[in-house]
């Protein structure tokens, strides 16, 4: 069966592209005139929308009868109060999607040459402009409330939760269930970095340095807890070499259990009751350029052939090792990588809500991580992003709906694995430079 | 000494019967189809919630007059009633979770289970709200002395009841042909459909009996410990999941040596050691046991390739 | 001194003996076959020289220096090239990545260079996909680089597994019934390739075969396994006239 070559799919398109006379649905010219925007000019029209709402916004909402600007692009809105739809409608299309089209048709061309000149000029000038971009879009877009900008932080940790994750889960193809306890190893390890050098409290005493040196060792404080979780991950990653799929599922899942009733029982950092009092280090950009580098790293790892070895590991370990892999390597490597971000994600969870208890990392957490996972995609780091940010921004758009909320998202995730059993965008190869490059007419 | 030691025994042979329980059905779906039922804790909070509200039923007809049944009759007839009711979850979840997954990577199908397992407990709380509910009392408890070591009828019922469900399972898988299907497909899952062993109906029935015995299990649960709430299926599903996993994987024998066992590890850690430890303690030994046998006391060496 | 040399290899598994004193001798560019019926142990032999199971008696030399008890892995970079019976390709790697994973070894970059990027990364990257290129010409299959191998026919999945095998630069390449399942136009193009990678890379080869033609027609020296103990050594005109070997395939003769 498997020597079948898989040919129909792609006889179909030829000849329902070839043979055909064309015939051009509204679908398609749609695509068609966006299929050659390239990505600079999207975040210059959502540019342009953010800077519109930051500065029209208050009138817009006054003018269209709504009680302040819509949180998270009027969601939340319209599930409190059915009344405000047509107002919020309005608002999302003079705000946003009229703007973002006026933008891509007016300066489109002009854009992709000019994304094109970045391109040939230097990669690397070309993706820090975008990411500079992005990170202006998403200032502004987050100054409007505090609710947004948490929305937001909570968003970018779990984007690199997921991806790491998905380094054990997609990439090595084993069932981890640990991630909640590395990310309790990384919340645990840096509140108390933070808690003992620079914060004075009645838990660890005054602080040892002075308080200044701060923001600037922060830095330091994640990467001890990233650090922390990756030893935490020997424990998982020694029996990975003997076993593999359920029982190592198993074991990871009572790694999980045993850290969180450690923690519920050491009583120097107050047991269930929880660490607070985490200095407010975690801006917006902090978490920005962290999720940025683990994007980075972690794309850089798998699409090298070191990286690679997990997928082979994966698909034939026997084969594998045969064709030189030294597999105990890969699997340790990947065990440590995968914890050191959950320990560093995890690190930024307990700074930005500045309060870690450990019945936050149990179950119901490793419930959400995996739903990410398997939502985005699994072995796909676009698929990461995307699994992360919809459902984040689902948990939160759906609010108004409380406890039905936990049967919708669900019932999503279900018909994701039913329809599309390996997640949304799984397999795929996120490349950089395929992404800010200039979109060329077919 | 020895009579603390008797009565946590006693106490722990109680505690393991529900976990024993609730691992079989873990064992049995895993058996026949290489997955894990994620969902099999809940629908044993499911199964535990059936079984208040047919024996709330069945306790207020019988005081309106309606029906003139002594409180055993109601216990017998209550497990009966949501044996057969919550079996239908089952089924539901298998042809709504885990049919459409059949040949998709195994972890899509623990997702789905998860997901379904969610499903189960919101719904619960839009039904019934957060509240929480009283499971009748259905037995009076009576205590005996048996020298110093006091037993409750309650307890000797649940853990009969228990050994005699899986003795009764047991004989299913051993002597009938259905059983025998049962085995067939935990042998081999390409061929033995060929054979016209009709594997839906088989994978259907596997999780009819599993929640089938959740039910009871919630039921037994909520005689002992009358107070239920939505998430009761969380803590005791994932352990009862780890104890099949420690009996070996799809091996009755083994759920149920390692759901006793498990209680048995909890109850004693709890005599020594403070109680906050009981989880970090019982996972650790399961850790151990673990690293000495990575495949359980009568599992397989794992040796399929994962499908994915 | 031979490349390879095994001396009085045995394995057990749980009591029942799969292979028996087995010995072997392979000289550079030699090609050697071994045949023998259905569970003789032929791919136990394999599985024992690539280091998949320890032997529980006996020597393996490659190049003079013992093997026994290392990794598979480490067997695969001393020199010991193989392919599967049932390929046991990546189901979700594409062609190209197939060969530049068996480069594996070859890499120097570390983990630094995998999570940063590095100029030298970039560098070594760029020599194996080179390499890797080259195989696939070489096996003719350079067209299908991006594909995905389960995509692939099966004759040309068996070429990717050989430039897979070859990639990791063996002395010594065992080769696990390269033509099994092939139709007739495709196992004479594996001949072909076989005879190919021989002439070009001067490699001693060790094949297991069920096809006697192919044997015959490949190998200098043939072994008959049976019952895991080797029965007959020799070319492959004295193999086919041996009364044991016949015995084994066919059955014992009766006259009535």
């Amino acid at each position: 069966m498997r020597g079948r070559p898989r040919n129909n799919e792609k006889l179909v398109v030829e000849i329902s592209s070839g043979n055909l006379p064309e015939k051009k649905t509204l679908s398609d010219r749609i695509r068609d005139s966006f299929s050659q925007v390239p990505l600079l000019a999207w975040l210059c029209g959502i540019l342009v929308a953010v800077l519109l709402e930051r500065f029209l916004g208050d009138p817009f909402t006054e003018l269209l009868g709504l009680p302040k600007i819509p949180a998270l692009f009027g969601a939340l809105t319209i599930l409190r109060k059915p009344l405000l739809i047509p107002g919020t409608m309005a608002f999302l299309l003079l705000i946003y999607i009229l703007p973002i089209i006026i933008v891509l048709r007016l300066c489109g061309p002009v854009l992709n040459r000019l994304a094109g000149w970045l391109f040939n000029l230097s990669s690397a000038v070309s993706v820090v402009i975008h990411l500079g971009l992005l990170y202006g879009i998403l200032y502004l877009w987050s100054d409007i409330s505090g609710y947004r900008l948490l929305t937001l932080k909570l968003t970018f940790i779990a984007v690199i939760v997921t991806l790491s994750l998905n380094v054990i889960n997609g990439y090595m193809g084993e069932f981890s269930c640990s991630h909640p306890g590395f990310m309790a190893l990384g919340a645990y390890s840096a509140s108390i970095f933070t808690l003992l050098f620079f914060v004075d409290d009645k838990v660890f005493g005054s602080a040892l340095l002075p308080e200044f040196l701060g923001p600037f060792l922060f830095p330091v404080a994640l990467i001890f807890g990233g650090l922390v979780a990756a030893i935490g991950a020997i424990a998982i990653a020694v029996p990975s070499f003997r076993t593999r799929g359920d029982y190592l599922a198993i074991i990871s899942l009572a790694f999980m259990f045993i850290v969180k009733s450690l923690i519920e029982n050491l009583e120097f950092v107050r047991g269930p009751r929880g660490l607070s009092n985490q200095p407010n280090y975690v801006d917006l950009p902090t978490v920005f350029l962290w999720t940025v580098a683990a994007v980075w790293i972690i794309n850089n790892f798998v699409r090298s052939t070191t990286g690679k070895a997990l997928n082979a590991v994966r698909d034939d370990e026997m084969a594998a090792d045969a064709m030189t892999v030294n597999t105990r390597r890969t699997k340790i490597v990947a065990f440590l990588f995968a914890a050191f971000w959950a320990g560093v994600a995890g690190g930024l969870f307990a700074h930005v809500l500045r309060y870690v208890n450990p019945s936050t990392f149990g179950i119901q957490k490793l419930a959400e991580v995996l739903a990410m996972v398997y939502f985005g995609g699994l072995n796909s780091v676009y698929g990461s992003i995307v699994g992360a940010v919809s459902l984040s921004l689902l948990g939160e758009a759906l609010r108004p709906l409380e406890i039905f909320k936990w049967i919708i998202i669900p019932l999503l995730l279900i018909l994701v694995m039913i329809y599309r059993p390996t997640g949304l965008i799984a397999f795929k190869e996120f490349n950089v430079m395929n992404l800010i490059s200039p979109k060329r007419r077919k | 000494m020895v009579t603390y030691f008797l009565q946590n025994l006693i106490n722990a042979l109680q505690w393991g019967s529900f976990y024993a329980l609730i691992a079989l059905g873990y064992s049995m779906v895993y058996g026949v189809l290489m997955l894990f039922n994620f969902a099999h804790g809940d629908i044993f909070m499911v199964g535990a919630y059936i079984g208040f509200g047919v024996a709330t039923g069945l306790v207020s007809l019988a005081s309106m007059g309606a029906l003139a049944l002594p409180n055993w009759l109601i216990l017998v007839l209550t497990i009966l009633i949501s044996m057969f009711l919550t079996s239908f979850v089952g089924m539901i979840v298998e042809r709504v979770g885990y049919r459409p997954l059949r040949e998709a990577p195994r972890a899509s199908a623990a997702i789905t289970g998860l997901m379904i397992g969610i499903i189960l407990e919101t719904g619960n709380l839009a039904i019934l709200g957060a509240r929480r509910v009283r499971f009748p009392t259905l037995i009076q408890s009576t205590t005996y002395n048996l020298g110093g070591v006091f037993v409750t009828n309650k307890k000797i019922m649940i853990v009969v009841v228990s050994i005699a469900l899986m003795y009764a399972l047991h004989l299913f898988v051993r002597k009938t042909r259905w059983g025998m299907a049962m085995r067939a497909m935990a042998f081999d899952t390409v061929v033995v459909p060929l054979l016209g062993v009709p594997v839906n109906n088989i994978a259907r029935m596997t999780f009819a009996i599993g929640s089938a015995l959740a039910a009871v299990a919630g039921i037994l649960f909520g005689v002992a410990y009358p107070v239920l709430d939505p998430y009761m299926g969380i803590i005791f599903g994932w352990k009862a999941f780890v104890a099949a996993i420690l009996g070996g994987r799809g091996s009755i024998l083994g759920a149920c040596l390692a759901g006793f066992l498990l209680g048995f590890i909890e109850i004693f850690v709890v005599m020594i050691f403070p109680s906050t430890l009981r989880d970090f303690i019982a996972y650790s030994i399961i850790l151990l046991i673990l690293a000495f046998r990575p495949h359980g006391f009568f599992g397989e060496p794992y040796s399929a390739r994962l499908r994915l | 001194m031979p490349l390879l040399q095994i001396n009085n290899m045995s394995h057990d598994f749980g009591g029942l003996r799969a292979v028996n004193n087995y010995n072997l001798e392979i000289e550079p560019g030699q090609i050697r076959g071994l045949i023998g019926p259905n569970g003789a142990g032929k791919t136990t032999v394999f599985n024992l020289v690539s280091g998949i199971y320890t032997p529980t008696e006996g020597d393996i030399l490659l190049n003079g220096q013992s093997i026994v008890g290392l990794k598979p892995y480490q067997i695969a970079t001393l020199g010991l090239g193989r392919t599967f019976q049932n390929l046991r390709l990546w189901r979700h790697m594409s062609v190209l990545d197939h060969v530049k994973m068996a480069q594996y070894s070859k890499i120097s970059y570390g983990l630094l260079g995998a999570f940063f990027g590095t100029p030298k990364r970039r560098r070594e990257e760029a020599e194996i996909e080179e390499k890797a290129y080259g195989l696939l010409k070489l096996v003719g299959v350079a067209d299908l680089a991006d594909q995905l191998v389960v995509n692939l026919p099966y004759g040309d999945q068996r070429r990717v597994e050989m430039a897979r095998a070859l990639a990791t630069e063996p002395r010594v390449l065992f080769l696990d019934e390269p033509t099994a399942g092939m139709n007739p136009e495709e196992l004479i193009q594996m001949m072909e390739i076989v005879r190919l990678v021989h002439r070009e890379f001067g490699l001693a080869i060790f094949l297991i075969e069920h096809r006697l033609k192919v044997v015959m027609e490949l190998c200098d020296i043939i072994q008959t396994l049976v019952f895991g103990e080797v029965i007959a050594e020799g070319s492959a005109e004295e193999i086919q006239n041996d009364p044991k070997v016949i015995e084994a395939y066919l059955g014992k003769e009766t006259i009535l």
